[in-house]
């Protein structure tokens, strides 16, 4: 089993010039100063995913078209880590790549139970797999077939010997008698993330190290939103709370979690934990536009350790999965631009969504 | 060879009722790299039937292989399945609709038989628990002051379910521990049913259902339940005897059926990308030029009405549009991974693969120089590469006899054989054995400089050919400008030169270096003109290109351009220095696996006892195993960082020719 620096040397080669690749601030901003959606396409091809952008002809040049071959990009990255990757790391790897099939499961769902409000001139999976992430051979879901089966409970019958089979055959009885996708959403994402750190504890040494710095800050993200949001928007009591989030994580407690559920004060637990917040009152006053910035604000927090873990000894996972995150949010900044551009937005409206040209360190 | 294979562009109008040969002809040989031309086509033809008839031999492919895995065959296509034209729908459709009618009955009541087995199964193992509670479980719904949920909950939810039940009082039992799923019974006052109940939902918990006519104590129900199970097994295996029965009497059907349908299927896929016009379609996509003749009379043989035009692509400029197909040799197969790991050569970019070919297993065979370890390597990579020993290591078999080779080479030159060298030799193996060249442990610093030696020359060969992509690409701006343009070699070579004269006629001085700072030019003033121009070469390229000039200038102006460009500079003087420096390595390598050796020797003591032998056969292996990894990853390293970034970008797109069959290896 190769570890440290012999397991690494590769890959952290590899990494460290694919980290060179990301966007600056620099660029981001140059980008954003672009007056419309084809100069920022014509502006983006200048950059590292000009490669993905090249092969589209004109007329292919929508803004949702633009969006998945820049996602190319990331899978791209994906699946050269998970290549390079020592072994013993690969399955943490893969699990943290299959945030993007859980993303498209949830889309293939969503389609089935929608499809009906469609136009039927164009087929339901031409349209959906215009939204799916490219997750290339990795897959293990067979989503068209899913999209073409026409109802919820043949499609997650389809999920026989995938990863998701175990979560949804307990989601499905709920689903069945409430007809709602919420259940099955929640038990995809717990399910997910179990399963991450469940990876990352397996880990020894420095990899274990990093791996849980990580990815536990990524899941404080998620778990402090979830408990926020279904308190704040679902009204859900404490004990739905305390079962719809995890009780693991990297600053987060489980008794924060707990204590939000119990109904304490949000704003100075969040305080507590992240004393570089500032304001988080005002954001929870307003939680419309509050909780959006006070998710920008702890993705920020994220991308941070990330760019800390290629300070120092690099011979560990906490390299590749920095990169992978960097890489991701980056794709983020990017999908606001895109949007942004496409819908006229004023630079006051989106430029504030940007995380990279708004990160302090 | 140096290049990725000529490609030529292809056109094709090609009437409608030729499509279908034609599709097949360009489907049958793998040479044909299709590109989306379904833009091209008119608008306002109505809907592309193309599309639907796609979906429909789909659907039927999936059907075909759902019966197959239903009566337990491999989905396996006949033995010589031929490349027919395509099945009528309509004609195929009964024929599998017979099949699946067949072989449904039979599936569907095994299917339900199997869920009723299921069932009963799942219901035995939530009484069982229980099975000696002397209870009637019918009465536990009934209970006037307590509520009570008996069920099965994911695995992982538990622990969280009892935290979201600390504030009720309650009492929790697992009564069945199972890893995935295991059964539960919680028990709390009625008052509080509410919180239990949407703690138990928000959990996951599936309450038990069990039939209302199943009264009694668990014990008499689990017999009852135990009945059940054993006649349903009888019956679940007579419906698979009557499976395999239908299997293979319908094998062969099926076989060719799969092959027919699938072949429909992939041609059917590739038009629904044709541009259609109103009596003809347009093709587009790219052939390697070798293989353009051959298709193209197979073309014609469809059609004599096609029109085909080709353009050759000429591999200056830029092409990230055009696939790249390499060439297929299979003794550089190892060094061709190596290469697509980093990347895959653009189509007009020289192919690394032959460069790395040979600077690969020199400068290994240079780090790791030992007659009989070398030998040893060789040995190990034929039989990995034949699949006799080590399996896992057959892609890297090859690249280990060339590592091997080389290594044998200089173990001559370094008068080395299994760690013995010098007068270890003559005592221990009694015979005579010199270095051809030098013994890197006795001239340290002489190899440590033959090692910057050749890491500038590669260098110097890695700018040159970094250059030559530039001109082939018709990339002036990094031509002159880039990294490893024209400026950063002028610029590096003058720092070779001051760096040779600051070393002067010490040991360690690059002779390479030194003969560079012998010439009768102006150095030091030309490093500094040409280190400003490094400085601005950002601005310089901005103005080729013609870019802004100054980037960002609206979060730091002028002054921050300034500090940036200097940083630039400092930073490719860093590299500069680091990247020469780097090839250290190999010569600090070689000295490292004598001083290894010795390591080994004093280990093993003086006296040519058994022990010693041993002590030298284990270090060996050690040495082999442990030290020829990490200077293949020091190499590996070496290509990475100094070699190929000097003229390698990559970024290629993959040759991806329409198959009807996919290759094993594709599979």
């Amino acid at each position: 089993m190769a570890s440290g620096v012999s397991g690494y040397a590769a890959i952290s080669a590899r990494v460290r010039a694919m980290y060179s690749d990301l966007l600056t601030p620099q660029d981001i901003t140059r980008l954003s100063d672009a007056p419309d959606f084809p100069s920022l396409v014509s502006a983006l091809k200048s950059t590292p995913y000009g490669k993905y952008l090249s092969g589209l002809k004109d007329n292919e040049l929508t803004p949702r078209r633009v969006i998945l071959q820049i996602r190319n990009r990331l899978s791209d990255s994906y699946s050269s880590v998970v290549q390079q990757a020592p072994e013993q790391t690969r399955p943490l790897v893969r699990q943290l790549f299959r945030y993007f099939e859980v993303g498209n499961l949830k889309a293939v769902l969503r389609s089935i139970q929608t499809v009906s409000s469609w136009n039927s001139e164009v087929a339901p999976w031409d349209r959906v797999r215009e939204v799916l992430f490219p997750f290339g051979s990795f897959s293990t879901i067979p989503a068209q077939a899913m999209v073409e089966s026409g109802s919820v409970v043949a499609a997650v019958e389809l999920l026989r010997g995938s990863p998701y089979e175990a979560a949804m055959s307990f989601a499905m009885r709920r689903f069945s008698t409430e007809q709602n996708l919420f259940p099955l959403e929640v038990a995809l994402d717990l399910n997910y993330w179990r399963r991450l750190w469940a990876e990352a504890k397996k880990l020894s040494g420095r990899d274990r190290e990093m791996g849980l710095k990580i990815i536990g800050s990524l899941l404080d993200l998620n778990n402090l939103m979830w408990v926020i949001r279904y308190r704040i928007y679902h009204n859900l009591s404490e004990e739905e709370l305390i079962n719809y989030t995890l009780p693991f994580g990297y600053r987060v407690r489980d008794e924060d979690v707990r204590s939000i559920a119990a109904g304490a004060d949000i704003a100075s637990i969040i305080s507590r934990i992240y004393p570089d917040i500032a304001h988080v009152s005002e954001l929870l006053d307003h939680p419309e536009s509050g909780l959006p910035k006070l998710e920008h604000l702890l993705k920020q927090n994220v991308m941070r350790q990330c760019v800390a873990a290629f300070i120092g000894d690099p011979f560990h996972i906490g390299l590749p999965l920095a990169y992978l995150l960097l890489s991701d949010f980056e794709i983020q900044d990017l999908v606001v631009l895109i949007e942004a551009k496409s819908s006229r937005l004023k630079d006051e409206a989106f430029r504030p969504l940007l995380l990279k040209t708004t990160l302090t360190h | 060879m140096l290049f990725p294979k000529q490609m030529s562009e292809v056109e094709l109008i090609v009437p409608s009722k030729d499509l279908v040969a034609v599709t097949r002809a360009l489907s049958g040989y793998g040479v044909f790299h299709q590109v989306d031309s379904a833009n091209l086509g008119l608008e306002g033809l109505g809907q592309n039937t193309w599309q639907e008839t796609a979906g429909a031999y789909s659907t039927l492919e999936r059907r075909i292989q759902t019966i197959m895995q239903n009566v337990g065959l491999a989905e396996e296509y006949p033995a010589k399945p031929g490349i027919d034209t395509m099945v009528d729908l309509d004609a195929t459709r009964p024929l599998v609709d017979r099949i699946d009618e067949d072989v449904k009955g039979v599936s569907d009541q095994l299917s339900g038989e199997k869920k009723r087995l299921e069932l009963l199964e799942s219901q035995l193992r939530q009484l069982e628990p229980i099975a000696d509670v002397d209870v009637e479980v019918g009465a536990l719904s009934k209970s006037s002051f307590m509520h009570s949920i008996l069920g099965v909950v994911p695995a992982a939810n538990i622990t969280r379910l009892k935290t979201s039940l600390l504030r009720v009082p309650h009492v929790f039992f697992t009564l069945r521990e199972d890893p995935q799923k295991p059964v539960v019974w919680i028990l709390g006052q009625k008052s509080n049913s509410d919180v239990l109940e949407r703690a138990a939902k928000s959990a996951y918990l599936n309450p038990l259902n069990l039939p209302e006519e199943f009264n009694g104590t668990p014990e008499q129900i689990t017999g009852m339940l135990r009945r059940e199970i054993e006649s349903s097994k009888q019956r679940i295996s007579g419906l698979e005897a009557d499976l395999a029965r239908l299997g293979a009497s319908h094998k062969n059907e099926l076989q060719r059926l799969l092959w027919d349908v699938h072949i429909s299927r992939v041609m059917a896929d590739a038009i629904v990308r044709f541009g259609q016009l109103r009596h003809t379609y347009v093709v587009v996509g790219w052939v390697p030029t070798e293989d353009l003749g051959d298709l193209t009379a197979r073309l014609k043989e469809a059609s004599r009405e096609i029109l085909i035009e080709t353009m050759a692509t000429s591999r200056s400029g830029h092409h990230s549009n055009i696939p790249v197909a390499l060439t297929n040799n299979k003794w550089l197969k190892p060094i061709q991974d190596l290469v697509t790991t980093f990347g895959r050569p653009s189509y007009g970019e020289l192919d690394p693969t032959l460069l790395i070919a040979m600077t690969f297993p020199i400068l290994y065979g240079a780090m790791f120089g030992d007659l009989g370890q070398g030998l040893i390597l060789i040995l190990v990579g034929i039989l990995a590469h034949n699949r006799i020993f080590m399996k896992g290591l057959q892609s890297i078999g090859l690249l280990l006899v060339y590592c091997g080779f080389f290594a044998s080479i200089f173990g001559f030159l370094y008068g080395s054989i299994f760690g013995f060298e010098g007068h270890l030799i003559e005592e221990y193996l009694h015979f005579h054995f010199e270095p051809m060249w030098m013994s890197p442990l006795e001239n340290i610093l002489t190899i440590l400089a033959f090692a910057i030696d050749a890491g500038i020359i590669i260098l110097l060969f890695g700018y040159l050919l970094g250059l030559f992509n530039n001109i082939r690409s018709r990339d002036w701006a990094h031509f002159w400008f880039g990294h490893t343009g024209v400026v950063a070699l002028i610029f590096y070579v003058c720092f070779l030169a001051l760096l040779g004269g600051f070393l002067g006629d010490t040991a360690i001085a690059p002779k390479v270096a030194v003969a560079i700072n012998s010439l009768p030019l102006p150095f030091p003033l030309l490093a500094g003109v040409f280190g400003v121009l490094v400085m601005f070469s950002g601005f310089f390229r901005n103005m080729v290109e013609g870019h802004t000039l100054i980037e960002g200038k609206g979060i730091g102006g002028f002054a921050m351009f300034l500090v940036q460009s200097f940083m630039d500079l400092f930073e490719t003087g860093i590299s500069m220095l680091s990247n020469t420096l780097s090839f250290v390595r190999v010569g600090a390598f070689a000295v490292a696996h004598g001083g290894l050796s010795l390591a080994i020797f004093s280990l093993a003591g003086e006296e040519p006892t058994i022990g010693f032998w041993i002590t030298i056969l284990i270090g060996n292996i050690f040495i082999i195993g442990f030290e020829g990894l990490i200077v293949y990853i020091q190499t590996m390293r070496l290509h990475y960082y100094e070699i190929l970034g000097k003229f390698f970008h990559g970024g290629g797109m993959q040759f991806e020719p329409l198959k009807l069959n996919p290759s094993k290896e594709d599979a």
